[in-house]
């Protein structure tokens, strides 16, 4: 860092440069018309999916009990057969594998003592690790309406916090109508992978809100304060800065998602993956064509 | 350039963040961070009062709960109010899942505690001042001593006035306002002088109880459903004791509260009647008590076969004692165990997972600029950062749980966004000539922090709901994500600006 050579500035290579913003041009030339459309299609795709298959709810929010064993390689059916003649209830059990361990998770219903449970499994496997959680379906109630509320608020405070920085009707919408879709794809997504309504998913969510506001303020900040640029212009600047966001947090995730164990972890790291894949569509597709199209109307901004 | 490393350096936010980064490895080395139950290991319990109550009475359950608790001999412990029903326990270094089970039993025989005498109840367990260690002697009797409160102590002395020998009894939880459906030896051994400890002329047990609980007892003699639904009138609940069950499945059929309790094996009428009514007693009463004098100072005595006895029956009584009462029932609705072993690996593997994402946003970052002073600066701020939430999190003694680290993980991500967006405004204005650029930089800068600003406000928000409003253990996520938007739009952007200007050759 001492000495820096004056000559060769140290910035990004124009080239590189360059050529990402190629590679990102095709969504500079699509007509806004069909940017519109596109991601419109995929909301009501994903409100179709929620309302044939919504996620289904985690034994935080309806009750239940689950155990855990960590460091158990077994069959999944058998165990659960096994535990279910034992202990007159119907049980399942899922297996998992991560980087260090593997172990099978054991849901059972309300009321099921897990003492019993990890005594029956204690007998054929004594050196796992066992963790155990249960939950009452009052409690579950209590956490699911908590989670509605905690949901509903902070995405209003977001739409009040969105609409004091830039007073303006429609590009305050559509970045709230993003961070919508952004959730209901995320939520529809879920439910197409077997992943759980929980509180950490909830948390996902929420944090979802943080996230894809960030783009659509990016988009929003660039295309309607930037005076300098034209207006595609302007939009390949934010594509390129959006690009580099969503992929070096996507990465961040993946390897997360790859490396815990925790359910809880796992969880809300897919679950943001999920969303910001929504929302690289919803920002710089839909976000980016209503703005193009409100920048281009006559009546509004003005042309350029 | 000598003169511009020193600028940066003497840069007030270069030297607010080496402060606070300072400040937090010294924090973090001194005291070192907490874990939550989820990622140490132990229990974490979740209870639910019958009722939503008031703020005083919650702090009376906390208390009340807390002390009972730390009496069972267990370590910390801490148990905290969520809203008006729902209270956190949580219990670190808890091995066994048996030992954790055991926890919450404790949290939900946790009753409401009465001191009776002749059917008057002169004492709850708000009462109780100050219980002593028990004594024993060795002919293997027993004392408890403690102290009652002088409103109790002046209604007892007036109550027991010459009663010397007459019944004492307390209370855990007796079934308060029920109808009492029992077999008729119980009813029978209830109506005798076998709990009216030296003085056959007091009140029965079953008047004392009806007088101070109005608890009524009828003995079962092939009654219908119907006609006991019509005595229990009035009545909260009805309490079948070793009577056919199918009566309970009848009266449940009604909409009525029916609690039922089966004889346990070999288990004799009088242990069966001591244990319907949460009885520990009677105690004979001391002549030193009726002479009308209020004494707060009392004990208990009793005595025992063997030793192992009598310390069982004087621990009991002291716990019960000790824990004071709660003005209302608790049910655990929800527990997590996790096991010590466990939690260890947990921890270890937060560590790599956080450092592995490091690492690849190290490397995602250069790939995009290709430029190793854009993506280390970038990673080690992102790392700053962290050491900075984490030192804070010590210094308030924050309970590290897996949503908190959730928390920290979000304002890492969004860090990193908006370190990127100060990155791209600065490289934005290659284009310009030298003239425009100084004025430009400002310009875009401005443009980098309305949008960091604008969304840090959007997660403060969105937030801050979460950690007024919910119960559980998403606010250690909300907390620490407003902690870690805060730390990154006063402490750790605005020094990375300034770094990156200095570095990209734009100040």
């Amino acid at each position: 860092m001492s000495k820096p050579k004056t000559k060769a500035k140290p910035t990004a290579g124009d080239a590189v440069r360059a050529r990402k913003r190629k590679k990102l041009g095709f969504l500079a030339e699509m007509e806004y018309k069909r940017m519109i459309l596109y991601p419109l299609v995929v909301f009501l795709v994903a409100l179709i999916l929620l309302a044939v298959n919504f996620p289904t709810l985690g034994i935080d929010l309806q009750g239940g009990v689950v155990v855990t064993a960590y460091g158990i390689d077994a069959n999944p059916d058998e165990l659960a057969k096994t535990l279910s003649a034992q202990l007159g209830v119907d049980v399942r059990v899922e297996s998992f594998t991560s980087v260090d361990t593997s172990g099978i998770r054991v849901y059972a219903p309300v009321g099921t003592d897990p003492t019993e449970i990890i005594k029956i499994l204690k007998h054929d496997y004594p050196n796992a690790e066992y963790t155990h959680s249960e939950v009452q379906p009052t409690f579950g109630k209590i956490a699911q309406q908590q989670g509605i509320r905690a949901l509903v608020f902070a995405f209003l405070a977001m739409a009040v916090v969105v609409f004091l920085f830039f007073r303006n009707l429609v590009p305050s919408m559509t970045i709230i109508f993003s961070a919508l879709s952004d959730m209901t794809i995320a939520v529809a997504l879920m439910g197409l992978f077997g992943i759980e309504l929980t509180t950490a998913t909830i948390a996902a969510l929420l944090m979802l809100i943080g996230y894809t506001v960030d783009s659509n303020i990016l988009l929003t900040t660039k295309l309607l304060r930037r005076k300098e640029d034209s207006v595609d212009e302007a939009y390949l600047s934010a594509v390129s800065t959006g690009f580099t966001m969503s992929t070096t947090t996507l990465g961040a995730l993946l390897v997360l998602w790859i490396i815990s164990t925790s359910q809880t972890i796992d969880n809300i790291a897919i679950v943001l993956i999920f969303g910001l894949l929504a929302d690289f569509m919803n920002t710089w597709v839909l976000n980016a064509g209503v703005l193009k199209w409100y920048l281009s109307s006559p009546a509004r901004g003005g042309s350029e | 350039m000598k003169r511009r490393t020193r600028n940066l350096l003497l840069n007030w936010r270069i030297i607010l963040l080496t402060l606070f980064l300072v400040g937090s490895v010294a924090t973090l080395a001194f005291k070192p961070l907490t874990f939550g139950i989820d990622i140490s290991g132990g229990v974490a319990l979740v209870a639910q009062t019958e009722h939503p109550v008031d703020s005083d009475t919650m702090q009376l359950v906390v208390s009340s709960l807390q002390k009972r608790l730390n009496t069972l001999g267990l370590r910390d412990i801490t148990v905290e109010a969520q809203g008006d029903q729902i209270v956190l326990i949580k219990v670190a270094n808890v091995s066994t899942a048996e030992e954790a089970n055991q926890i919450k039993s404790v949290i939900e025989s946790q009753g409401v505690f009465y001191m009776e005498f002749s059917g008057t109840v002169f004492g709850t367990g708000e009462d109780v001042e100050y219980v002593g260690i028990y004594q024993i002697k060795p002919d293997n009797s027993w004392a408890v001593p403690f102290r009652i409160s002088k409103g109790a102590a002046e209604k007892f002395a007036e109550l027991a006035y010459g009663k010397k020998g007459w019944p004492v009894d307390m209370f855990l939880d007796p079934p308060v306002n029920s109808l009492m459906v029992v077999p008729d030896s119980v009813y029978r051994l209830m109506n005798s002088t076998d709990f009216n400890a030296e003085a056959p002329n007091a009140p029965t047990l079953m008047e004392r109880i009806g007088q101070a609980f109005n608890v009524t007892v009828v003995a079962y003699a092939n009654q219908s459903a119907d006609e006991i639904a019509k005595l229990a009138e009035g009545k909260d609940k009805i309490v079948l004791v070793d009577v056919p069950q199918d009566l309970q499945t009848r009266l449940e059929g009604m909409n009525l509260t029916v609690r039922y309790v089966p004889r346990a094996p070999g288990e004799s009428d009088h242990a069966l009647i001591v244990r319907v009514l949460g009885l520990y007693g009677p105690y004979s009463l001391g002549e030193g008590l009726t002479v009308g004098e209020p004494q707060q100072d009392v004990q208990i005595t009793g005595a025992a076969p063997d030793r192992l006895t009598a310390e069982q029956e004087a621990s009991t009584i002291y716990t019960v004692l000790k824990s004071g009462s709660l003005p209302v029932k608790l049910n655990v609705v929800g527990m997590e165990f996790i096991s010590p072993r466990l939690g260890e690996n947990f921890r270890t593997q937060a560590l790599y997972a956080g450092l592995a994402a490091l690492i690849a946003v190290l490397l995602i970052v250069y790939f995009h600029y290709r430029n190793w002073r854009i993506a280390i600066p970038v990673a080690s701020t992102s790392l700053f950062e962290v050491v900075i939430i984490l030192g804070f999190a010590s210094l308030i003694n924050w309970n590290l749980d897996l949503p908190s680290i959730a928390g920290i993980i979000a304002a890492i991500g969004t860090g990193v966004d908006q370190q990127i967006v100060i990155t791209d405004e600065l490289l934005s204005g290659e284009r310009s000539t030298r003239i425009t650029r100084r004025a430009s930089v400002l310009r875009r800068m401005g443009r980098a922090f309305f949008v960091i600003f604008a969304s840090a406000a959007t997660t403060i928000a969105a937030m801050s709901f979460l950690l007024v409003y919910f119960v559980g253990t998403l606010k250690g996520f909300a907390f620490t994500t407003i902690l870690g938007v805060l730390i990154g739009i006063l402490i750790t952007r605005p020094a990375y600006a300034e770094i990156a200007k200095y570095l990209l050759g734009e100040d």
